[in-house]
Order: structure tokens, then C-alpha cells, then sequence
């Protein structure tokens, strides 16, 4: 009898919607016993069709479409299709914006690391470590708001340059944050690597080797905590990494531990070049004189190092306001193979551990295209432009009272 | 490894699978593969180095020109070489080099999807991904939403 159970094997469906995880994927797990010997994995629920829009759309528009992608990495897209479409029209961007563009990226690396590490902990039952890196994430996600006025899409890019400058005042803020935030991620660093329960969870598991990040084409700091040195901004430095330098960060004991210290490591280093740019920004403007509306026909490729890893987009235009393509290939996609390699011969019970040590983005992966419905039919999901801004327009009227103030 | 040499060494061979060859960039070199070489020249960039495969871009220059584009982009460091293959537009089948590279294979599975290029075993007509990975499992066969003449489905998915 025993016999039997342990060399039966059941397949376990986990998804798309399921409590490891707040964005949606479905994998479906082999089992024997409570090892895993097999794993499959159906992303695509969150496609919305960025590709495809991005024809229909001019150079400027496709900016804000683009941000959009992600809600954690927004900068990190729009810098990327900043940088091609900058190529493309030949203009040089000012060093000033281009050090804030560093600022932004690297606030932008703290808020999705310290996020990651929140969610890490809590799908290893630490929900303590969970809810104290979420208490002081706030502290970026208020940085990034004095600074851009938003806490997640922060429009800093504007095509050719950046949308708006870095006030002594708003450095002031920032220092103030990062020595906070500084003196918190090493209390964390030393309870990740000496809580003797969470090491249970991470350490030894979810073993990767070079090779295997290699074979797989893993990227960031995935990859980097196996040991793979890759990082673009050593490697292609983009932006203002030529003048503000980075350090690469590399581990080689390939398991979740390792991953976890790679992300804290390079908090860290976030905090010091940040600290870098604001005392030694360049002055001068923060936009170049002119940027074409019109684009010359070409291909470009840019490539920037996103939090999760390399972050490609290709773009070609036949000349003209628009694209005629713009292909993006995120970190998630590189990843999300070796989840289903590292999951095979652990205990089911660490599956999720092993997923979220990838960091994976859903909304970074998923845009393909799926479409409801007719555009013009009232209550379907799809609604057409002016459809969404009528409904914005009615929105904001609704809350304004005859004294022109915002209801609350 | 010199940073330069990965595009250096590419360019320095006289490669009989490259119909031309384009240097767009500093860190960029584009060859045109002939018809049928793929698996030669994804064989011979990756021996040069260890470069990896950053991506495959799928495109349609447009119905009239009766072709689909598939770029395969390879990278070492800051540089990028990209082996572009010309399809078929009616027939748009390649093999897959997923079996060389096993992390192209969500990348054909995704391009499969989207611009209908049906990735084939090597040698043979059999298709190599037989379910969906991207797009809705009630998406209707042979409808390609990253080709041009696409414009929307008329009826609801």
C-alpha cells in the first residue's frame, strides 16, 4: 500500500489565480509522493495588446503606452524606447537629464527590489520581514513622488530628455530617505542570512548552476546569484552609467539565498550611486532644443538592465509619426524556463519559493493581444478611446461640486 | 575576450550561408541568411564565443511584400548580431534551433503565436509546440494579431 502512493503520480494545476502569487499564471505540477519530477507552465492571462498598439500610435503616445507594461519597472520601458527612438532621430540627449534618468532608474531598482523581497518573505511564511519592507519601500515610493508627482508611473521621460529637473529641495528628500533606507537593508541583510527558519527556505533550494543559467538564458540578478557576470549597465552602459558607474554583483552558490543576498547587495549599491549622481549632477538643460515628430526609416536596438534583468525592445520605423514595429522581450520571458527546471526534485511545498526567486513579472510578459467584444457596444470590456475619455470627463465632474472643489 | 571581438570574428569570416552582410552600429552586424542555412549560421555565431540569445523578433513588412521577417539576435556584451531568415508569407516554416539553444523555445512559441511562423523539427514537417503559451485558448486558429492585415476580430473571441 505504501509502495503504491509513493510511485503514483498525480498532476497538480496551481492557477492562474492562486495565493503564491498576485498576478496570474497556471502551472500544472507532476508529483510522486511530494517531490516534483515534472512542471508545465500557460502564462498569457494578462495580454492587452501593447505590440500591436504601438502601430497605431505616434512617437510620443507610444511612450505612455509603453510605461504602462509595467507598473514596478515603468521607467526601465520607457527609457528603453526612449534611448532607441533617440538613436533613431539623432538627437543627444543633455547629461543632466540623462543623470536623472540614472536617479529614476536606480529609485525605480530599489522600489521593485524591496517589493520582491516583501513578497519573497511572505510566500516564506515571514510575514514580519514581509510587512517591515513594505512599511519602509514606502519611503522610495514617497521619494518618487516628491520627485515626479507619482508613485508608480512616473512619466520622467519625455522623448529626447526628461520631464522635469532635481531641486536641492527634492535631493535634500531623497538623501534623507536613502540613509534610512540604507541603515534598514543591512538589518535585513543580516537577518536573511542568519534567521535560522528562513534559511530552511532558501538556502541550498532552488540550486541553479552557471551552466544551467546559461543553457536557460537566465537574466539579472537571477542569473547573477548563479555566478553569470551580466549586467548591461557595466556591460552597454546606457544613459549616465559611463559617468555613475555601477558595481556588479555576483554570487555563485546559485540558490535562493544567494538571490536574496544579490538583490540586498545591489540595494546597496543603489543607495551609494544614487547618493554619486545628485553630488556631482551636471548642470544644464533637461531636454534637447528640438525633437523630430517625424522619424527617418531604420532599425535600432536597445537594450537597458532592468530590475528583473536585460530588458530588449527592437524598433523600426519605415519613416513617418509612427512605428512600424516594436518588439519588447522582457526578463520574465528569459526566466520563467528555469522555474519549471529548478522545480523539478524539490518538495511541492517549495514550488513557490522557487517562483518568486525569479522575481517574475506577468505584466512585463504578457502583451501580446486579446481582444472582447465590438468597440461600439456599451458595457463590453473593450471601450474605444473617446469611449475612455468621456468616461474620464464624466468622472471628474461628478466629483466637482458648483465651487469648482474636489469632492472627497 | 576583447568587447569587440565577438562582431570582429563574425565579420572576419566569409561565411557561404550570409546572402549580405550590414554593419548598422558600432556594437551592431546584421547578415541575411540564405534560404535553408539557419541552423548553420545559429551553429556557427554561437561557436564563436559565448554569446547568447537575447530575443527573436517577428515581423511583417506588409502583405504586398509577400514575406514575414524572423531576426534571431545574439549577444556578447554591449555588441549584437543579428541573423535575419526570410519566410514564406503562405508558408512561413523554420526550423527550430531549440534543441541547440533551449532558451529559444519560448521565444518560437511566442513568435508561433502571434505572427503564425510554424516552427518545424529539423529535417521534417512536424511542428514542434502543439499547445498555446501566450495567447487565449479560445483565440481562433490561423488569425495572426502581429501581422499587418490584422485589424481586430469581428466577432468575440
Amino acid at each position: 500500500m505504501t509502495t503504491t502512493q509513493a510511485t503514483e503520480r498525480f498532476i497538480i494545476p496551481i492557477g492562474p489565480q492562486h495565493p503564491a502569487l498576485k498576478e496570474p499564471g497556471h502551472f500544472e505540477f507532476s508529483v510522486e509522493g511530494e517531490i516534483v519530477t515534472n512542471a508545465t507552465v500557460r502564462l498569457g492571462y494578462a495580454h492587452r495588446g501593447i505590440e500591436k498598439g504601438t502601430e497605431s500610435r505616434n512617437w510620443t503616445q507610444n511612450m505612455y503606452l509603453l510605461e504602462r507594461i509595467c507598473g514596478i519597472c515603468s521607467h526601465i520601458h520607457s527609457t528603453a524606447y526612449a534611448i532607441g527612438v533617440e538613436q533613431l532621430a539623432e538627437v543627444e540627449v543633455p547629461p543632466r537629464a540623462q543623470a536623472i534618468r540614472e536617479i529614476v532608474a536606480e529609485l525605480e531598482r530599489i522600489h521593485s527590489h524591496m517589493l520582491w523581497l516583501g513578497v519573497a518573505a511572505h510566500d516564506a511564511g515571514f510575514d514580519t520581514l514581509f510587512m517591515y519592507t513594505w512599511r519602509d519601500r514606502e519611503t522610495v515610493m514617497d521619494i518618487l513622488e516628491a520627485l515626479s508627482g507619482n508613485r508608480v508611473h512616473y512619466s520622467a521621460n519625455v522623448l529626447g530628455g526628461v520631464k522635469f529637473n532635481l531641486t536641492e529641495e527634492t535631493a535634500e528628500t531623497i538623501l534623507k530617505g536613502l540613509e534610512f533606507l540604507e541603515e534598514r537593508t543591512h538589518h535585513y541583510r543580516r537577518v536573511v542570512e542568519n534567521d535560522a527558519f528562513f534559511l530552511k527556505r532558501t538556502r541550498g533550494v532552488g540550486m541553479m548552476t552557471r551552466e544551467d543559467a546559461l543553457r536557460l538564458g537566465v537574466v539579472g540578478p537571477t542569473a547573477r546569484a548563479s555566478g553569470v557576470d551580466r549586467d548591461l549597465r557595466n556591460d552597454a552602459p546606457y544613459i549616465a552609467y559611463n559617468e555613475f558607474p555601477v558595481q556588479l554583483i555576483t554570487l555563485t552558490t546559485g540558490d535562493l539565498e544567494a538571490r536574496f543576498l544579490v538583490r540586498i547587495d545591489e540595494l546597496l549599491d543603489c543607495y551609494r550611486v544614487i547618493k554619486e549622481i545628485i553630488a556631482k549632477l551636471p548642470d544644464g538643460p533637461l531636454t534637447v532644443a528640438r525633437m523630430p515628430r517625424k522619424l527617418k526609416a531604420g532599425e535600432v536596438i536597445s537594450r537597458v538592465e532592468a530590475p528583473r534583468g536585460e530588458l530588449f525592445y527592437y524598433i523600426r520605423s519605415t519613416g513617418g509619426e509612427s512605428p512600424d514595429r516594436i518588439k519588447v522581450r522582457t526578463p520574465t520571458l528569459c526566466n520563467m524556463g528555469s522555474v519549471v527546471t529548478q522545480a523539478v526534485g524539490h518538495n511541492l511545498a517549495d514550488v513557490p519559493m522557487i517562483l518568486v526567486g525569479i522575481d517574475p513579472c506577468f505584466s512585463c510578459n504578457d502583451r501580446a493581444i486579446r481582444i472582447e467584444g465590438s468597440i461600439n457596444r456599451r458595457h463590453d470590456h473593450l471601450w474605444s478611446w473617446s469611449d475612455l475619455r468621456q468616461y474620464g470627463i464624466d468622472f471628474y465632474r461628478r466629483q466637482l461640486d458648483y465651487s469648482g472643489e474636489i469632492n472627497t | 575576450m576583447n568587447p569587440q571581438s565577438f562582431l570582429e570574428l563574425i565579420e572576419s569570416n566569409q561565411y557561404e550561408w550570409a546572402n549580405t552582410t550590414n554593419r548598422p552600429g558600432q556594437n551592431r552586424f546584421d547578415i541575411d541568411v540564405a534560404d535553408g542555412r539557419l541552423l548553420d549560421a545559429v551553429a556557427a555565431v554561437t561557436g564563436l564565443c559565448d554569446c547568447y540569445l537575447v530575443a527573436i523578433t517577428g515581423l511583417d513588412p506588409g502583405v504586398e511584400s509577400g514575406q514575414l521577417w524572423v531576426l534571431y539576435h545574439f549577444a556578447h556584451r554591449a555588441e549584437v548580431a543579428t541573423l535575419r531568415i526570410i519566410l514564406p508569407r503562405e508558408m512561413p516554416i523554420v526550423p527550430t534551433i531549440s534543441h541547440r539553444l533551449p532558451s529559444a523555445s519560448i521565444f518560437e512559441q511566442e513568435l508561433g503565436e502571434v505572427l503564425g511562423v510554424l516552427f518545424v523539427e529539423p529535417g521534417t514537417d512536424d511542428p514542434v509546440y502543439h499547445s498555446r503559451l501566450f495567447i487565449a485558448d479560445d483565440w481562433p486558429e490561423d488569425v495572426y494579431p502581429l501581422r499587418k492585415d490584422f485589424h481586430g476580430l469581428s466577432e468575440p473571441a
